[in-house]
Order: structure tokens, then C-alpha cells, then sequence
């Protein structure tokens, strides 16, 4: 018996984006790291094109993050006080792309300033020569007066600026556009809403082909499947055609995996949950796997060893 | 194509009985087309009809039951392709392998640890539910023995997996009164197989190398009296395995191809070097069409992470989980800490307590029973207003643990306030922020 | 277009151009062809030049064929005895124009003339020139670095626009207050040119006003060429912000056009140059308002709105100077169409959508307008543009001071609305924003609309100082905040004067009765656009409600019109135009367009839709609707169940259970989720057999709906209908329904059979 096998014609095709700009292209990137192309649903290789795997991108930060699990500290050790370092550490690992999450504060409760934050910019783009992602530290009036700085001080590298959402998105937008950079859009886990936000910015005069789409993750067992669903329904709209829904998609599953009871602590929590590290990292590695699954062409990652599990995952589902 | 609830009740008796359990004839009907109802509770319906409905209510991927002593599961008759579509509805069978080369001792130890293994999630107690038993050794006498020690000490349900039918038929020996599935039936021993299968009604995995193959094989053990199966397209890697399955549901889903309408078996763990390997293998199967998951490997945590992952996907995502309304402590409240209302949806609950949570500020978060609806939702629904609100706080009992007679409500419900201070007297309505993101903020300002 | 300014014009770019190559032929003579020739700090060479030609000027001789191509846009005086259309030939020697100056101020560059020395003056921040040595000087051409800062500011709103004032103003007082007012509204200035040898920069620097980028105000140059930094300011915004390439001028115009919110303010007399550069501005989209009297430039598509508006500075209507600058900057900026952002109610209560559901009480009330002992209104009306003032709030009439304590008076809160977006049919939709905006003050309470509308402010808001005229600052900042997109200006009446109460009262009720029959006049037939509104597919993903003149939305919060002026509003949300397209079935009401539309936002589930049928693939539901229709096949007929019912209904289930089918977003036949005005539109199920198919409906709908039902009865030729309706004070199930209909004779038993 020959079975027919049902082969689905899609009309689309993700915008492909390039993060990182080489010397060539007006920045100092080693090389740049290209997501989206894909003309079927994630890894239905035989059907259409998956011209580039998800990308894995690791989390620095440019303080010491006071409220991350010891796991994490103690996972990446000294370098977690230097950015530089630790973006070295992060690309040694296995990273990608390297995301500089700036805080809010230093030492406390002084503002990190727009001095801070160009020279942290400045000192990782100096230790690695890996496409940067700089997110702000999500608070209107710093991201804007922070991000426009880093903008600045890395102009042309092609950096992927965040967090752009529709209560703030136009400064972003603009320092992006005068300096030649990309941006992240957020909304919350809504397909309506990341075309709206898709819409205004690219109505900004920022091209398709410079932004990426957060339709925001939760972590496994805290509403996963809302994102996951929202994930499968973008690529789905995208391919049948729909423009403003093909962009490619980044998810935070380090930040959300790792915000969790479940990874975060070792103490006070059901014996059922079994041993502590292997459940946090396993917490972090079946968030990305599966929402790798539902679409997600870049995520950003905290543990080193998830980050191996989820390398090994990627490998075999691009056929390696 | 599917009928209509209006199609469907045409073909009803129109007689408004009741026995079926719903008051008319039409709201059966209509229950009928959205699937949540079974026609076998119409007592009155006629042979014809019940042709015509069956023909287009089979369900495109057969319902296979698999039974041990003390539990059975149930896997199949799915009916989209993506969650989003509708839901999925029966969850893939979580399965521990375990081998009969492996001592007795060793054998009862693992099975003890995994089918004792019990996690709470959201109200609810997950578990696995079976152990495949592999004739490893080729010995009937052996295999028998693993068997028979494995229900010793569980009564869930068995997977018993054998090169022949003979010692598939050694194996059942031992498992009576239980239905376990039998693997595998593949081009060789399909005759005898199927035989046993169908004299024991015992549900069947085939297994052939290709898709060609493994239709023309269902149809044969079809012919030979076999109607449950499950099919092992016999692809392990992650890549082949996601198109593999992927493509079979697509073949009975949209092509209704009878003869890959069945629930699939896979075996994460043949191609993962290690624990942590094979659980993110699994996420795969868990999201993309597994129906029966067999582990190689278990612990604790990887259990836990499984089975929280099987519950997000499968849950109804227009029925989305609740948690139990009523108090939920958070940072260790005292009586002055500050009183938060919100809805019983379970991602509300979730953003609502994680903000206070990490906030650091010790709270008080009622949670009113609105049907599992976002409070927006619910607002518009008449799930969450002022009586459902102040029936929450009075039925709680809140007052007696708290000092003072502050309530804090979404900002989105603004509109309440008014109608809040009448249901409550005394009562002082607080309007706290929209988003629970704004809710840190809040709490930083307040002071009871 | 005028012929006087297009003579002008073009005999000042002729003069132009000719100066320009006289002086760059004098330039190549003395210093050499290959002499250097740059702007400092920027990358994109001599910035119009650039960006129109994709010409990169690095030496003298490079001018030569930037002034050939000024030349070849140049165009031969209008003859006195012919009348044609100018403005072609005007905006290409507006252009030339622009080439000519850039060139000149090259050449001075070259001659290291440029920036101007202005001993004296120190700059607040500005492109640094250390080859002066300190010396005073004007700024010249703005570097990259500081367009980028201002950039960002401009593309992202912080910064409006920017303003070129060209001459000098009428005394110094005034150029201050122009200054002042621009930069109260955040507005860059720039400035340049003089008039009889004064310049506006002379004006400032002897006022003491610092200049410089940290002030927002840019001396560039005492003669008008230096007016072409500002230009060149403007085509690298449109180069670095707008992704364009050099030599793409017509987008680069464009860009300006819609993006760059910039314009001139040309100050005292306007010679044949300022007009010539002035048609170089227009090219940007960029007007020009003129303080003294010279012809105007009506519309006519090249910028936006006025081209050239006359506004002699000692006619503008006004007590001081600054009075007269803030009208004049007003106007510029509705001539630009730069639109007010308002972030703040200034009122002394707590104000936000927290406060929306507060009562006050009849004990806590210090006053209240309407309800049982006064009467209030509400009248939002369109007004023509220079009969609205923006911002002018009136009380008209007693105040609260005059009223005891828990008093009542008579009330009526009139708005004028004047916007180019505005129109009439909006009335309705922005009346109805009162209650909100109002509601948001903590202490008012605010209920019914139109002339059953029925305030009370508290104690506590008039002890913190709440007055009537709060009101009106409410309103005011709303509509600019939420309704910018529509509204350009709004003044405010807060009248309780009676008899000019008496007078608006008659003229809302005609507006209101006019209103109401706009409505009944607007069919489904009568337009060609329907729209969507996908509001509510976060939870209800497939869910496409198709909002029509003559079925409003299911939620009863949008009707046609509001979905139509929320489109204008926001263009990318949730309410888009439906072209209904070819009908493919008049009576089920199947419209291409409209299934196309459905497919389309429902992601391939919801394939065809009908607007009047129960019976075949009716609209889905979210789970919003007012009241759920649902087949009783038994009667023939339908029920009308609404969400205030919670009884037992005779198809054997609640609302709340209803609800449950009826929602999510599924197609199911026979049962369907509306708003309850649908009920009483002709085309209510009208292929069904639409009203008369109604056998039983929640009494409170009877209720609450009792005159419009009367009217439907009425319409439907049995006007004792309503009486032969069931409800759940008659009957909660089938049999007692069926009884109920034989005994009143209800029209449903004898019509077709539905099924």
C-alpha cells in the first residue's frame, strides 16, 4: 500500500533577521547570526525550508544579580561580577548571542547611568565578538534614557534592543533607527496584539527585517501552554501569509524558568519534587525544548548546562 | 465533516425525554456536535440515525484502553492537530521500562519508586501510569518472573514487550484479570501475534519500518480481528521521529486514513545518553503525538517536570485550570498585611501571587470562585462581581485573621467599588492596580 | 496657487542662483577647483545637496553640478496676461532655491567664513569650531551627533517638531514670547534671517535669552541662505530615521511630509528670497505663517493642510505679546498639524479609571444637576475650526458657591469640537465618552447620558476645591488625550444660566432627535463598509464579530459608528473596515468580503458567515453578548435570554449554561450571543423570519425595552406582539411555552417551518 503523505503548501515565509553587524557592514561583529527563513512549521524538514536552527543566547548581567538562584551564581562563579568575563564564560558555553540585561540600580540604590551602561556595552563588545541583545532594565524612563546611550555607543553593530512594548516602544524605536540596531516587541501572549505592536513599530520606519517578536513565555507549569499556543498560532498566521506576523520569535525561558519556586530554590519545597539541580535544570531545559517546538527561533538562556541540553536538542532536530 | 448540533437533532427522537440528561433534545444535540456528549445517552434513538451519527462522529484516531489492576488509561480519539484548534484530549501514558535480564530485586525496587511516585500540581495528584516489561533476556521462564514481580508491586497499567508470540503469550500468562498492551506486532510475526491479541483482547502495538508498511500490516491484523492498535513507526531519532508523527496525525486527522488511525508509541530514552537527554526527548513526544511514552529512566524530578509538562499541554485552553478558590497565604501575612482579591483562573492566580511574591511584602490573596475566568472575563461574564466577592470574604472566614477591613480589587474592576461597599458594610474598597506586574508598586505604599 | 507669490519666488531663486555662480566661479578662480568643501561633523556631505541629487560635494568644483541642476529647475517670470497653475514651476525654483544656498554656504565654508562670527554670543552647547579660538560665533550646520539626539526625540513624539523663524520679529518682547511659547511646547526653534538688517537672533541676544542645542534654540545664520541648515537638518533625519537612500527626494519629501512636523514662521517683510526659500520648505511639506500681510496658499496637496497662511502680528486678537505668540504658534502648529498631548487632568481630586464605579450617597453629597429635582445635558457638537478656541473653558451662569448644601440645579456641559478628522456622525460616539472621563474624578458620580444625564459631586471632592468648571478641564484633557487622532481643539460651555440653558437644551434635543434618525436612515444597504472588531480574541481566539449599521457588536458596546471613529482613532486595532463586497446572498446576508475577512481573522476557522441567520452559519461569539438567541424547534420560534436573567428558560437551560455554547468563538446553528438593540433591527434574523420568530424573552428586556419593542411591534404590523411573547414570569419550559403561544395566537406557530 502506498500512503500519500499529506504535504501542507504554505504561501508564506518568515522575515529572515540578521542580528550583529561584521566589520563589513559598519560593525565589529566576528560574524552575524541570521534567524527565521523557515517556509513550514518548526523542523517539518520535509516540507519546506529551516534555513537556520534557534539560536541560543545567554543572560548576563551588568550587576551581580542579587536575586538569582545560587544555583545560577555558583553555576558561572567568579565572572558573574564582570561582564566582560562573563561574557566570554557565556560564549565558551555555547552562547550564540549574548543578552547584557541592565539593572535599574548599582550597588543598592544608586541609578546605573548612561556612563554605566555604554561602558558595560563597550567592555562586552570588546570580550566577545558575538552579536549582542541589550535589553534595559524595564522601567520606562531608564530603558529609554539607558537604551538610547547604548544605541549610541554601539552604533552600527546591528544589537537587538529591547524591551519594546505598546506603552513604550517609540524611543527604542527611534535610537534604533538612528543607529542602525533592532528590537525586541513584547505583548502579552495575544496574536492581535503582537501584529498591533509589529504594525506601529515598522509604521515608525523600522523594516520588518529589524525586529523580532516576544509574544512573552511563562515557565513550565506556570502557563507554558498560553505562549506555546499564542507561538503556534503566529507561525501558523505567518505562513498562510499574514506579514505581520513573520517575525521570527525570541522567548525569555531563562528569566521565566528561573523565576520559579521550582528552580529557584532548594529548601521548603515538596521532597516529590526530587533533587534540586537536576529539577532546576531540567525546569529550564523542557521550558526551551518546547517552546522551540512551538516556534521560538531565539532563546535566551541562564544555565550552562541547560544550555548543553538544549544545544544537544537543537542539533539532533536539525538533523545533526 | 462534522454535523451541526441543528443536523444532529434532526435525526434525534424530538421528544424531549430527558433521559439522556440534558432537558431537550436540541441542547443534547448540541452537546452532541461539540463533542461532549456521548450519543449512547439517547435511549430512543433510532438504528439509522445512529449509522449516520456514528459515521461522522468516529473518531479519527481509535480510543485505546490499556488496564492494569487498580488503574487503567485511556489514549486517543484526538481530534486536531494544534491545542489551540480545540484541545487534546486523553494525555500520552507515561511509561517506565523495565528489563527481565535486570535482578527481581532490582526490578521491584524501580517500579516501587516510579509507581509510588506522586507529585501535587495545582490541586491535582499526577503520576505515571504503567511499566513495560521487556523480555530482554528471551527466556519465557524469565520474563514471566519479571512480570509477575512487576504487579507485586503496582496495579497500574503494562506494556509487555517480546520478540514472539510466545513469549508474549508466557508473559500475559501472568497478568491476569489486567489488559495490558502488547508489543509488537511487525511484518514476521504479525500472524501469530494478532492471534493472541485477539484471543486475549489485548490492545496491539505494530511496528514496521515505513509508513507503506505499517498500513497494509494494520489492515492484515485488522483482518485478523484486532480493532485496538498502537503504532510504533519505528523511527528514534528527534528529528525523524517529530515528522514521523506528525505526519501520521496529519494522515488521520485530515485525510481520516483508517488504517493510521491509531495512538503512537515512542521510546525516548533508546536514543538519549542520559536522564536529562531523555526527559527533553519526551517534551518532544509529549507536545507532538506521542500517545503512549516509554522512559527508560526515572527520578523525582524528571517525573515531576514530565508530568507538569503533560498536564500544561493537555489542558483545555478554552477550559483553562482553576486553582480552589479561597486564601492563599503569601510571605507569611499578619493580621495588618494588606487583602487582595483576584479570580480562580489559574494563570491569573499565578501572575497575582508571583508578583506579591517577589514583591517581599507578606499578603493576604483571596481567591474568589469565577468559574477559572480571567478577571476581565469573568467581570463580563457576571462571574466576578460584587456578590461573588463578597461571598468569597465572608464565606473565608478572612475576617477573623485579618486586623483590619481593607479589600483590594483588580483595577480592571473598578466599577465594583460602589457596589462592593453596599455588599460589604464596614468594609473599606481599595482599587489596586491593573496588571499584577503594577502590584509591587502598590504594596510598597501600603500601610493597614 | 498665487501668482503673486509664484513671481516672487521665482524671480528670488533666479536671483539666487545667479548670485551662487557668480560666487562659486570667483571661488574656483581664486582658491582652485579642488579645494576642499565640507559641512563639519557630518557624513552626509552638504546635506540637501546629498539627499535630493545623491550628489557628494567634497570640493568647489563638485558645486558645479549641483548649480547646473539648480539651473535647469529654473522657470521664466509668469507673464502678466497669462494664468496658469504655478506651483510646479514655483516649488522647482524652490528647490533651486535650496541648492544655490547649500552651495553658497559650501563656498563660504571653504573661504572658513562660515559659521558667522557673532562676538559676544556664547552658545549653551554647539557644534564645536576650535579653529576660532573661542571666539562668538553662530552655530552653523547641526553635526550628526546632536541630529541624532534630536532625532530620536522627534521620530519618538518627546519633541513635536521644530520651528525655522526667518526675519526679525515685530519688537523684541514679541521674539522672546515666540521663543518662550515654542519651547513651552518642547518645540526645537531654529533660528535665521533677518528683515532690513535685523535678525531675530540680534533680538534674542539683546533679551538675554541663551542660546544653543541645551536651550533648543539654534542661531544659524543672519541671512536667509543659512535658512537652508534647518533643510539639511531635515534631509538627514529623513536619511538616517526613514532608512532612505541619497538621490531618493522624493522620499525624502515624503518623509518629511508625513513625519517631520517642522514649519516657518517668517517674520516682518518677506522679500523675493524668503519666498523663494519658503516654496523650497513647502517641498517638505513644511508651511509657512507669515506676521505680516502677504497672499495666503490654500490646500493643495503639497503640505498637508495651508501652505502659506497670513496672520499680521497687530491684528491678532490679543492683550499682551505673549497672548499674541501663543496664538500664532497655534496656529502653526494645526497649519503643520502637530497635535496637542495632554498627559494630566488638572483637577484637585484624585483622578483615574480606579474611581469609575465610585456612588456617592445621597448623605455625602454636596450637590447634585439632574435626576429627579433638576435637569442636566450633554451636547457634543462639531464646530467649524477658527469658531473653536482651544482650551476656553466658560462657566456660564451661578456656580456651585450659590447652592446649599445637598442642593440641586440645572446643568448643561456643551463641547465644541473642531478637528479635520471630525466628523459629524462622531458626535454621538465622543458624547457617550463623557460618562467615563467624568466617572474618572474621585468624589463625582456620573449616570445616563444625553438629556437624562444625572451628576453629583461629594463633600470631600468640593472640600478639596472640585468646582464646575473642573468639569470642563476634565473633558478637555481627555479628548486631547484619548481622542487626539479626531479632536484638534475643543472649547468648553458649562452653562446654568436658565435661560441659555433653555436655548442649548432645545438644540441638543434637536441634535439628539436628528441623531436618532441618522441612525434609523443607516442600513446595512445604505454602506459599503462593515467592520470587525477582534477585541476579544484574546480568550476567544476565532472569535470575528462583524459589526454592521444595522447589527451592532454582540457586547452592545459597538455600534457601527463607534467602530468606525475607533478605526480613525487607532488604525491598527481591533476594529478594521470590512469591505463588504459582492452580496452572494441578499437574505441570509452573505458577503464576500465580509466571509473573506472571517477566514482571514479567524485563521481559517470561521470559512462563511451570515449576517441575518440563526439557522446557517451564524457570527460566532466571545462571551461578551448581552443575550443569547437560541432555536426553540418545538415553537418555530427563537428565545431571547439576557445576561440579567438568571432563570430557567424554556430550552431547559441558563444563561450561564447558554453561555457556554453560545461562546469560544464556534460556529453553532441555532444558537447565537447579540446585543440587545439588534433585537429590535430590521434585518434581526430577517432570514429566519426575524422578529416574529421571537416566542419567549427575559422579562427584563420587555422592561428595560419596553418603547423600542412597541415601535418593532408596530413595524411588524401586530401591535399587540409583545404581549403574545413568553417569559420566565409565564413559562420556563417547553410545554408551558407551547400552551402559552396556542392561547395568544403567536405568529411563530402559523410561519414557516424553520426546520
Amino acid at each position: 500500500m502506498t500512503v500519500e503523505i499529506p504535504v501542507e503548501k504554505w504561501s508564506g515565509k518568515v522575515i529572515e533577521v540578521a542580528l550583529g553587524a561584521t566589520a563589513e557592514e559598519g560593525g565589529t561583529r566576528t560574524h552575524a547570526v541570521t534567524v527565521g527563513g523557515q517556509t513550514t512549521l518548526p523542523f517539518l524538514h520535509f516540507e519546506g525550508a529551516i534555513p537556520y536552527p534557534p539560536r541560543i543566547a545567554i543572560e548576563i548581567s551588568d550587576q551581580r544579580p542579587g536575586d538569582w538562584s545560587p544555583l545560577l551564581l555558583e553555576a558561572w562563579g567568579d565572572v558573574v561580577k564582570d561582564p566582560a568575563a562573563w561574557a566570554k564564560a557565556a560564549e565558551e558555553a555555547g552562547a550564540e548571542l549574548i543578552l547584557l540585561q541592565l539593572s535599574l540600580t548599582k550597588d543598592g540604590d544608586t541609578p546605573v547611568t548612561v556612563a554605566d551602561a555604554q561602558a558595560v556595552t563597550r567592555q562586552v563588545l570588546d570580550a566577545t565578538g558575538l552579536p549582542l541583545i541589550v535589553f534595559g532594565p524595564g522601567q520606562v524612563d531608564a530603558d529609554n534614557e539607558l537604551l538610547v546611550a547604548v544605541a549610541e555607543e554601539a552604533s552600527g553593530e546591528r544589537l537587538l534592543l529591547g524591551i519594546c512594548e505598546e506603552k513604550n516602544y517609540r524611543t527604542i524605536v527611534a535610537a534604533a533607527l538612528a543607529h542602525n540596531h533592532l528590537v525586541t516587541a513584547r505583548t502579552a501572549m495575544d496574536v492581535n496584539l503582537a501584529k498591533q505592536l509589529n504594525i506601529l513599530i515598522s509604521d515608525m520606519g523600522l523594516p520588518l527585517n529589524r525586529i523580532v517578536m516576544d509574544p512573552t513565555s511563562a515557565a513550565l507549569g506556570y502557563g507554558m501552554e498560553y505562549g506555546y499556543s499564542v507561538m503556534e498560532r503566529l507561525r501558523i498566521a505567518a505562513l498562510q501569509g499574514d506579514k505581520m506576523t513573520q517575525l521570527p520569535m525570541l522567548v525569555t525561558v531563562g528569566y521565566e524558568a528561573w523565576r520559579q519556586k521550582e528552580s529557584k530554590v532548594g529548601v521548603g519545597v515538596p521532597e516529590a519534587w526530587g533533587e534540586w539541580e537536576e529539577r532546576a535544570i531540567l525546569w529550564e531545559t523542557l521550558t526551551t525544548t518546547t517552546l522551540i517546538e512551538s516556534g521560538a527561533d531565539i532563546v535566551i538562556m541562564r544555565h550552562p548546562e541547560a544550555v548543553r541540553r538544549a544545544r544537544v536538542f537543537i542539533d539532533r532536530l536539525m538533523g545533526k | 465533516m462534522a454535523l451541526t448540533g441543528l443536523q444532529i437533532y434532526k435525526l434525534l427522537p424530538q421528544t424531549n425525554c430527558k433521559e439522556c440528561g440534558y432537558p431537550t433534545c436540541l441542547a443534547f444535540a448540541m452537546k452532541l456536535a461539540a463533542k461532549q456528549a456521548e450519543l449512547a445517552d439517547c435511549p430512543y434513538v433510532s438504528e439509522e440515525a445512529k449509522a449516520q451519527l456514528a459515521a461522522a462522529a468516529a473518531p479519527p484516531v481509535r480510543l485505546v484502553t490499556v488496564e492494569g489492576p487498580g488503574h487503567k488509561i485511556e489514549v486517543g480519539n484526538e481530534t486536531v492537530l494544534f491545542r489551540h484548534e480545540k484541545t487534546f484530549f486523553h494525555q500520552p501514558g507515561l511509561f517506565v521500562r523495565v528489563k527481565d535480564t535486570t535482578p527481581v530485586a532490582e526490578i521491584k525496587a524501580a517500579v516501587e519508586a516510579a509507581m509510588g511516585y506522586a507529585v501535587e500540581y495545582v490541586g491535582m495528584s499526577l503520576h505515571l501510569d504503567g511499566v513495560a516489561v521487556e523480555a530482554a533476556s528471551g527466556d519465557a521462564a524469565t520474563f514471566k518472573a519479571a512480570v509477575a514481580a512487576v504487579l507485586e508491586v503496582t496495579d497500574r497499567a503494562l506494556i509487555l514487550m517480546a520478540a514472539d508470540a510466545a513469549l508474549l503469550e508466557t508473559g500475559l500468562s501472568a497478568t491476569n484479570g489486567t489488559r495490558p498492551l502488547l508489543y509488537a506486532a511487525t511484518a514476521e510475526n504479525w500472524e501469530p501475534v494478532a492471534a493472541l491479541a485477539k484471543a486475549k483482547n489485548s490492545p496491539l502495538v505494530v511496528r514496521a519500518d515505513s509508513l507503506d508498511e505499517m498500513a497494509e500490516l494494520t489492515e492484515k491484523i485488522k483482518g485478523a480481528g484486532v480493532q485496538d492498535m498502537v503504532l510504533d513507526p519505528a523511527v528514534r531519532g528527534l528529528a525523524d521521529t517529530l515528522v514521523t508523527l506528525t505526519q501520521l496525525r496529519r494522515l488521520a486527522l485530515k485525510k481520516n486514513f483508517r488504517p493510521l488511525g491509531f495512538p503512537l508509541i515512542t521510546f525516548p530514552g533508546e536514543v538519549a545518553e542520559d536522564l536529562l537527554d531523555e526527559a527533553a526527548f519526551a517534551s518532544q513526544h509529549i507536545a507532538k503525538y506521542g500517545g503512549f511514552i516509554v522512559l527508560d529512566r526515572f527520578t523525582p524530578a524528571s517525573a515531576y517536570a514530565l508530568l507538569a509538562l503533560r498536564a500544561n499541554i493537555y489542558t483545555n485552553p478554552q477550559e483553562p485550570i482553576k486553582v480552589q478558590p479561597g486564601i492563599y497565604e503569601i510571605n507569611d501575612p499578619k493580621p495588618a498585611s494588606p487583602l487582595m482579591v483576584t479570580t480562580n483562573f489559574s494563570i491569573t492566580y499565578f501572575s497575582v501571587a508571583n508578583e506579591v511574591d517577589g514583591s517581599g511584602v507578606p499578603g493576604w490573596l483571596l481567591v474568589a470562585d469565577a468559574e477559572g475566568m480571567s478577571v476581565l472575563t469573568a467581570w463580563a461574564a457576571g462571574k466576578f462581581d460584587a456578590e461573588r466577592i463578597a461571598k468569597a470574604v465572608k464565606s473565608t472566614g478572612i475576617e477573623d485573621k485579618i486586623s483590619h477591613k481593607k479589600l483590594v480589587i483588580p483595577g480592571h474592576v473598578s466599577v465594583l467599588l460602589g457596589e462592593l461597599e453596599e455588599e460589604l458594610p464596614g468594609w473599606e474598597i481599595l482599587v489596586g492596580p491593573r496588571e499584577a506586574v503594577d502590584l509591587a508598586g502598590f504594596l510598597k505604599l501600603w500601610n493597614a | 496657487m498665487s501668482r503673486y507669490i509664484a513671481t516672487r519666488a521665482i524671480r528670488g531663486s533666479n536671483a539666487l542662483v545667479a548670485e551662487a555662480e557668480a560666487l562659486l566661479k570667483q571661488a574656483v578662480e581664486e582658491k582652485g577647483a579642488d579645494t576642499p568643501v565640507a559641512f563639519p561633523n557630518t557624513a552626509y556631505f552638504l546635506p540637501v545637496t546629498f539627499g535630493m541629487l545623491a550628489h557628494e560635494v567634497n570640493t568647489l568644483g563638485d558645486l558645479e553640478f549641483s548649480l547646473a541642476h539648480a539651473k535647469k529647475l529654473l522657470h521664466p517670470l509668469p507673464e502678466d496676461n497669462l494664468w496658469v497653475p504655478y506651483l510646479g514651476e514655483t516649488l522647482d525654483s524652490g528647490m533651486a532655491t535650496l541648492l544655490a544656498a547649500e552651495a553658497i554656504e559650501g563656498v563660504r565654508f571653504a573661504y572658513g567664513e562660515e559659521p558667522t562670527l557673532y562676538p559676544g554670543l556664547e552658545l549653551a552647547g554647539s557644534t564645536s569650531y576650535p579653529q576660532l579660538n573661542g571666539t562668538g560665533h553662530l552655530n552653523g550646520p547641526i553635526d550628526d551627533i546632536q541630529l541624532r539626539s534630536w532625532g530620536i526625540q522627534l521620530v519618538d513624539g518627546r519633541m513635536p517638531g521644530f520651528a525655522a523663524l526667518v526675519g526679525a520679529a515685530h519688537s523684541n518682547e514679541a521674539a522672546v514670547a515666540i521663543v518662550r511659547e515654542l519651547q513651552r511646547r518642547n518645540i526645537l526653534t531654529f533660528l535665521c534671517g533677518n528683515t532690513n538688517g535685523r535678525s531675530v537672533i540680534d533680538q534674542l541676544h539683546e533679551e538675554g535669552v541663551e542660546m544653543g542645542y541645551d536651550t533648543y534654540i539654534v542661531p544659524f545664520g543672519t541671512d536667509t541662505i543659512s535658512a537652508i541648515y534647518p533643510l539639511g537638518f531635515a534631509t538627514r533625519s529623513a536619511l538616517t530615521f526613514g532608512g532612505l537612500k541619497a538621490g531618493q527626494w522624493r522620499d525624502i519629501l515624503i518623509y518629511n511630509k508625513f513625519r517631520v512636523f517642522a514649519f516657518v514662521l517668517a517674520l516682518g517683510e518677506v522679500d523675493d528670497l524668503k519666498y523663494a526659500a519658503a516654496a523650497g520648505a513647502i517641498s517638505y511639506g513644511f508651511p509657512t505663517i507669515a506676521d505680516t500681510v502677504i497672499p495666503e496658499i490654500l490646500p493643495t496637496g503639497v503640505t498637508r493642510y495651508e501652505h502659506v497662511i497670513s496672520m499680521p502680528w497687530n491684528e491678532i486678537e490679543a492683550e499682551t505679546e505673549e497672548e499674541r505668540a501663543a496664538k500664532m504658534v497655534q496656529r502653526a502648529i494645526e497649519v503643520r498639524g502637530v497635535k496637542v498631548k495632554i498627559t494630566e487632568v488638572p483637577v484637585p481630586v484624585a483622578y483615574g479609571s480606579a474611581f469609575e464605579g465610585e456612588v456617592v450617597r445621597r448623605a455625602d453629597m454636596r450637590a447634585e444637576f439632574g435626576g429627579k429635582n433638576s435637569r442636566a445635558f450633554e451636547y457634543l457638537l462639531m464646530a467649524p475650526m477658527d469658531e473653536v478656541e482651544d482650551g476656553k473653558i466658560e462657566l456660564i451662569g451661578p456656580g456651585l458657591d450659590t447652592l446649599d448644601e445637598g442642593g440641586s440645579m440645572d446643568l448643561a456641559l456643551v463641547v465644541e469640537v473642531a478637528g479635520r478628522k471630525m466628523q459629524e456622525d462622531f458626535e454621538p460616539v465622543l458624547e457617550r465618552q463623557f460618562h467615563y472621563f467624568i466617572n474618572g474624578a474621585s468624589g463625582i458620580q456620573h449616570i445616563g447620558q444625553r438629556d437624562i444625564t444625572w451628576i453629583r459631586i461629594s463633600k470631600a471632592a468640593a472640600e478639596k476645591g472640585f468646582d464646575l468648571k473642573h468639569f470642563g478641564d476634565i473633558l478637555y484633557a481627555r479628548f486631547h488625550a484619548d481622542f487626539g487622532a479626531i479632536v484638534d481643539k475643543l472649547q468648553i460651555k458649562i452653562i446654568t444660566d436658565p435661560d441659555l440653558h433653555a436655548e442649548w437644551l432645545a438644540k441638543a434635543r434637536e441634535a439628539y432627535d436628528f441623531r436618532n434618525r441618522r441612525l434609523a436612515d443607516l442600513t446595512d444597504d445604505a454602506v459599503d463598509t462593515f467592520y470587525s472588531c477582534i477585541l476579544c480574541q484574546s480568550f476567544a481566539p476565532t472569535h470575528v464579530c462583524v459589526v454592521s449599521p444595522q447589527r451592532l457588536g454582540l457586547c452592545g458596546a459597538y455600534n457601527w459608528l463607534d467602530c468606525k471613529a475607533s478605526y480613525e482613532i487607532n488604525p491598527t486595532g481591533p476594529n478594521q473596515p470590512i469591505q463588504k463586497g459582492q452580496c452572494l446572498d441578499d437574505d441570509k446576508g452573505y458577503f464576500a468580503g465580509v466571509n473573506e475577512y472571517a477566514k482571514m481573522a479567524s485563521q481559517g476557522t470561521v470559512e462563511e458567515v451570515t449576517m441575518y441567520s440563526i439557522m446557517e452559519n451564524p457570527m460566532t461569539a466571545c462571551g461578551c453578548f448581552e443575550c443569547i438567541v437560541m432555536v426553540i424547534p418545538e415553537a418555530n420560534g427563537v428565545m431571547v435570554v439576557s445576561r440579567e436573567d438568571p432563570s430557567m428558560t424554556p430550552a431547559g437551560m441558563t444563561f450561564s449554561t447558554l453561555a457556554g455554547i453560545a461562546g469560544g468563538g464556534l460556529q453553532t446553528p441555532g444558537i447565537m450571543g447579540v446585543g440587545k438593540f439588534y433585537l429590535t433591527s430590521p434585518k434581526f434574523v430577517s432570514a429566519d423570519g426575524g422578529f416574529k420568530r421571537i416566542v419567549w424573552m427575559s422579562s427584563f428586556l420587555k422592561e428595560t425595552m419596553a418603547e423600542e419593542f412597541k415601535q418593532v411591534a408596530e413595524r411588524e404590523g401586530d401591535p399587540d406582539l409583545i404581549a403574545k411573547i413568553a417569559d420566565e414570569t409565564i413559562c420556563t419550559d417547553v410545554e408551558g411555552l407551547l400552551a402559552y403561544l396556542e392561547s395568544v395566537g403567536h405568529p411563530a406557530l402559523t410561519m414557516d417551518m424553520m426546520f
